[in-house]
């Protein structure tokens, strides 16, 4: 009888057979696995430089959230009324704004808020919409009431769906109040619609493979065998959607604060830096707005660099074919090597 | 050129030179063509006006958006005016006469309008008008002594603005206001009331076609509401063409105005909402006036050729309301360290541009009764505003909010200003942007600890602004304020003819209003108008709005 992996053995390697998540022969432990995974990983990187700058730029952003307060020549919060309106220069590099808070500190400081959002509501989404599409998937086609009550949940997700996402979001936080936390509900609520659909349709095809059977017919119950077997290994979309949401919850956020339902003023956020420099841009005073939008899309343009990617990699024919390429690059005219070296 | 695209094409010295010559043409005829379009004017008899905002209702009974003032100027008359006289400071302007005439009836010097004389008592507790013969509506109905009865009748009935335009009179029974001949109307009080004659010119105090209403609202709707909503019934030197809300306004002049057809014969209001659109609208030539500016968008405007920008004192006056009712506010202490912490002339240089002067009284400073003298809180003054806190019993500051109009960028940068400044005295401010669609009822319902709010008493007299603001019963006493002995004197100030009093209560009311400070004082703004230079005739109003019949190039 062939041996089904459960979960635990789910690696980036693939087998002969061409069976996703099935450990090669000859592989051993856990830490060569992860070494032989980042090895695969910067092969990658190095192959598509698009890739790499994506990670760059998240990496890079990521770093500001955490640094930023030995990073920002100057608080970001603090107005100093005889510096207002300053061009770019050597003691304000990017200007400042009307208020002379200094616009390169807001925007070293604006990841700490927006990727803080943007992580907190897609976690919140990703988590909640998938254990939701994961039991609407595994239910929907039992029959009886459990059918009936999937069905009404995907009906509600069309519904929610077809709200216009920005202004659903902006309803969401004019009846929340005007709060990170909130901003945050409202983007989980948007969003989970989304990772509901993923990992249901995910987990349709999913139940129905031999190994789920016969984790069944070995007497798991339902709950054990969506945890431990159905949930793990759908989770390769979600993975690759989890990069390319950051970078829009990015966006929406800033949207959200551009109209003045985002973050308070004057926390930094680029959307809110826009929305106070935009008016100043038809009186010559372009920087307040220009530089937080270059910030902004150079960052949305990273996750969605990186979502690309993990599309890729989180694809198993997708990530066959690209080690296959890899390998052909690097020897083009060796033999084959084992399948372990090409994880 | 497909072909060399493909190659990989490399432009050659000639082709390059040729591309560039090209380009710069293009640039210099754009140049030409922008020039042309700035010095560009609508056509000699036709103004068009870009604004905030299109009328919402046209009944001043009910309605004081910005859009509407305009439609209530133009459309309709009131029975006298002040007279008009040049701005000291624009030679081109002008600016009503409100300076105090003790030998004057009712010490104003006022013009007739809709009245061609009048009697008033000494003491201001009765006025007789004799009323113009011959000055015909929008609807061809002539003007007599029923249409001013109706129109004072119709805000005592109606109770809402006009109710308190009664409330101030004291005017309590409709019988006060009676038809004394066909074009003779009088005006009884019970009481002497000195702003008896300074109410007539108000802007919000036109007359109304009575025959037209009561016709367009029968039995139904006796007031008209519904009809004075959506059309204009007056006596004024125009009517609306065409209304489309949130699209444009279109107002002709009166062939039959009595006082002679105004030189604009077309003025089109047009909704711009934004501020940026409108400067940049009136830099290329595409309007002739744009309202309601940003002061650098001012300032850069004022050095476009063809464009001027005349900038006059004016009643407003931008200030925070401190709630009196809501602790810390209901101490004094620490309304006043409110006030020593604020960064006045900060404001006043980087937000107003100094289009601006600073707020150093509780009414305009071109109103007689102003007394500077009981402003005490100067330069920003940081280590006094520790001390009250201190003696306040706050050593470690407190927490609040500050909530300002969304739609309003310099209440927002004054905002951050007044945040960083009493962050280094221990008080934490938490800014509210109120969506300007609510702002005004974020005001009225006086919930908010501190919130900005811009306003200017039209009548020019201090007893009406103290008692706009500071009788502890009048609606727009935001602040929650209460003092029994400024209710008194404002009670008493508004009883009596003889004005010499009235200053003097006013002024120990102002002592009092200083010292106790329910309000953060932040600027008197200018009113600033930006228009195409070859227009001329602009008068500054105390109602802060523009009048079209004024205009001529």
């Amino acid at each position: 009888m062939t041996h089904h992996p459960g979960p635990a053995e789910v690696d980036a390697s693939v087998d002969e057979a061409g069976e996703p998540g099935v450990k090669p022969p000859g592989s051993s432990g856990f830490l060569a696995s992860w070494r032989a995974r980042l090895r695969f990983l910067l092969a990658v990187l190095a192959s598509r430089p698009l890739f790499a700058v994506g990670y760059i730029i998240v990496f890079a952003v990521i770093l500001l959230a955490i640094f930023a307060p030995w990073i920002a020549p100057y608080h970001p919060e603090k107005a100093n009324p005889t510096d207002y309106l300053q061009a770019p220069s050597w003691r304000h590099l990017l200007g400042t704004d009307q208020t002379g808070m200094d616009i390169f500190s807001r925007i070293i400081y604006a990841p700490r808020i927006d990727l803080t959002i943007a992580i907190g509501g897609t976690a919140i989404s990703a988590i909640v919409g998938s254990l939701i599409g994961a039991v609407v998937g595994y239910y929907q086609e039992m029959g009886g009431a459990r059918s009936v009550a999937a069905g009404f949940i995907m009906r509600t997700a069309d519904v929610l769906q077809a709200f216009p996402v920005f202004v659903f979001a902006i309803a969401l936080v004019a009846i929340f109040g005007q709060s990170l936390q909130s901003i945050i509900a409202a983007i989980a609520f948007v969003n989970a619609p989304i990772y509901l659909r993923l990992m249901r349709s995910q987990v349709l095809s999913i139940r129905n493979m031999r190994y789920i059977e016969a984790a069944y017919v070995s007497g798991a119950n339902d709950m054990n065998i969506m945890l431990r077997h159905v949930i793990p290994n759908s989770m390769a979309p979600i993975l690759s959607q989890l990069s390319v949401n950051i970078g829009w919850s990015v966006l929406l956020t800033a949207a959200l604060s551009f109209v003045g339902a985002g973050v308070e003023a004057p926390i930094p956020e680029w959307g809110s830096m826009i929305a106070m420099g935009f008016g100043n841009i038809i009186t010559g005073q372009w920087w307040p707005s220009v530089f937080p939008g270059i910030a902004l899309g150079v960052t949305v343009f990273g996750f969605a660099l990186v979502g690309a990617s993990v599309e890729v990699l989180a694809d198993p024919a997708r990530r066959r074919a690209l080690a296959g390429t890899l390998r052909e690059k690097k020897r083009p005219n060796a033999p084959s090597k084992q399948p372990a070296e090409a994880a | 050129m497909t072909d060399n695209l493909k190659k990989g094409w490399t432009p050659d010295r000639r082709t390059v030179l040729k591309t560039g010559a090209a380009m710069a043409g293009a640039a210099a005829v754009g140049g030409a063509m922008k020039a042309t379009l700035a010095e560009a004017a609508s056509p000699p008899g036709t103004m068009v006006i870009a604004a905030p905002a299109t009328p919402q209702s046209l009944d001043c009974e009910f309605d004081v958006s910005l859009g509407t003032f305009e439609a209530i100027a133009a459309c309709y008359d009131c029975v006298v005016e002040f007279e008009k006289i040049p701005d000291a400071g624009v030679p081109t302007a002008r600016r009503e006469d409100i300076n105090d005439y003790p030998n004057k009836p009712g010490r104003v010097n006022l013009v007739g309008k809709l009245a061609e004389s009048w009697e008033i008592d000494p003491d201001s507790q009765w006025i007789r008008f004799k009323l113009r013969e011959g000055v015909m509506s929008n609807w061809g109905n002539e003007l007599t002594a029923d249409d001013v009865v109706w129109t004072w009748h119709r805000k005592l009935a109606l109770g809402a603005i006009g109710g308190f335009y009664a409330s101030v009179l004291s005017y309590t029974r409709p019988e006060m206001v009676r038809k004394e001949s066909k074009y003779v109307v009088s005006f009884n009080l019970d009481n002497p009331n000195p702003l008896l004659m300074k109410l007539q010119p108000n802007l919000y105090n036109p007359i109304f076609d009575s025959t037209k209403c009561a016709e367009a609202g029968g039995s139904e709707d006796p007031w008209a509401k519904e009809f004075l909503k959506n059309n204009t019934a007056g006596f004024g030197p125009y009517e609306i063409a065409k209304l489309v809300r949130g699209n444009q306004a279109v107002y002709k002049a009166r062939d039959d105005y009595y006082g002679g057809k105004p030189a604009i014969d077309t003025v089109i209001f047009k909704e711009v909402p934004t501020t940026a659109a409108r400067a940049q609208l009136l830099e290329g030539g595409a309007v002739d006036i744009a309202q309601h500016l940003q002061p650098l968008e001012l300032v850069k405007l004022a050095k476009v050729p063809g464009v001027t920008v005349d900038t006059i004192p004016a009643t407003f006056m931008l200030w925070i309301e401190l709630n009196a009712k809501m602790k810390p506010f209901d101490n004094i202490d620490v309304r006043r360290a409110m006030n020593f912490a604020f960064p006045q002339e900060q404001v006043i240089s980087t937000v107003f541009q100094n289009l601006a002067e600073p707020l150093t009284a509780c009414m305009p400073d071109i109103y007689a009764g102003y007394n500077k003298s009981y402003w005490e809180y100067g330069k920003q003054d940081l280590a006094q505003a520790k001390e009250l806190l201190k003696g306040a019993g706050y050593p470690d500051g407190f927490e609040t909010t500050l909530a300002y109009d969304a739609s309003s960028g310099s209440q927002e940068t004054s905002a951050i200003l007044y945040q960083s400044a009493l962050r280094e005295i221990g008080v934490k401010l938490k800014l509210k942007k109120i969506p300007a669609a609510t702002f005004y009822s974020n005001v009225s319902e006086r919930k908010q600890p501190m919130i900005f709010y811009l306003d200017s008493p039209w009548c020019p007299d201090a007893g009406y602004s103290m008692n706009l603001y500071f009788h502890s019963k009048s609606f727009i006493n935001y602040s929650n304020y209460e003092n029994a002995r400024v209710d008194e004197l404002i009670d008493a100030a508004s009883k009596t003819g003889d004005m010499d009093a009235r200053l003097e209560m006013m002024d120990e009311v102002q002592k009092h209003v200083m010292r106790e400070a329910p309000w953060v004082f932040v600027a008197k703004t200018n009113f600033s108008l930006a228009h195409r230079a070859d227009l001329k005739g602009w008068t500054y109003y105390t109602s802060n709005n523009m009048r079209f019949q004024d205009f001529h190039r």
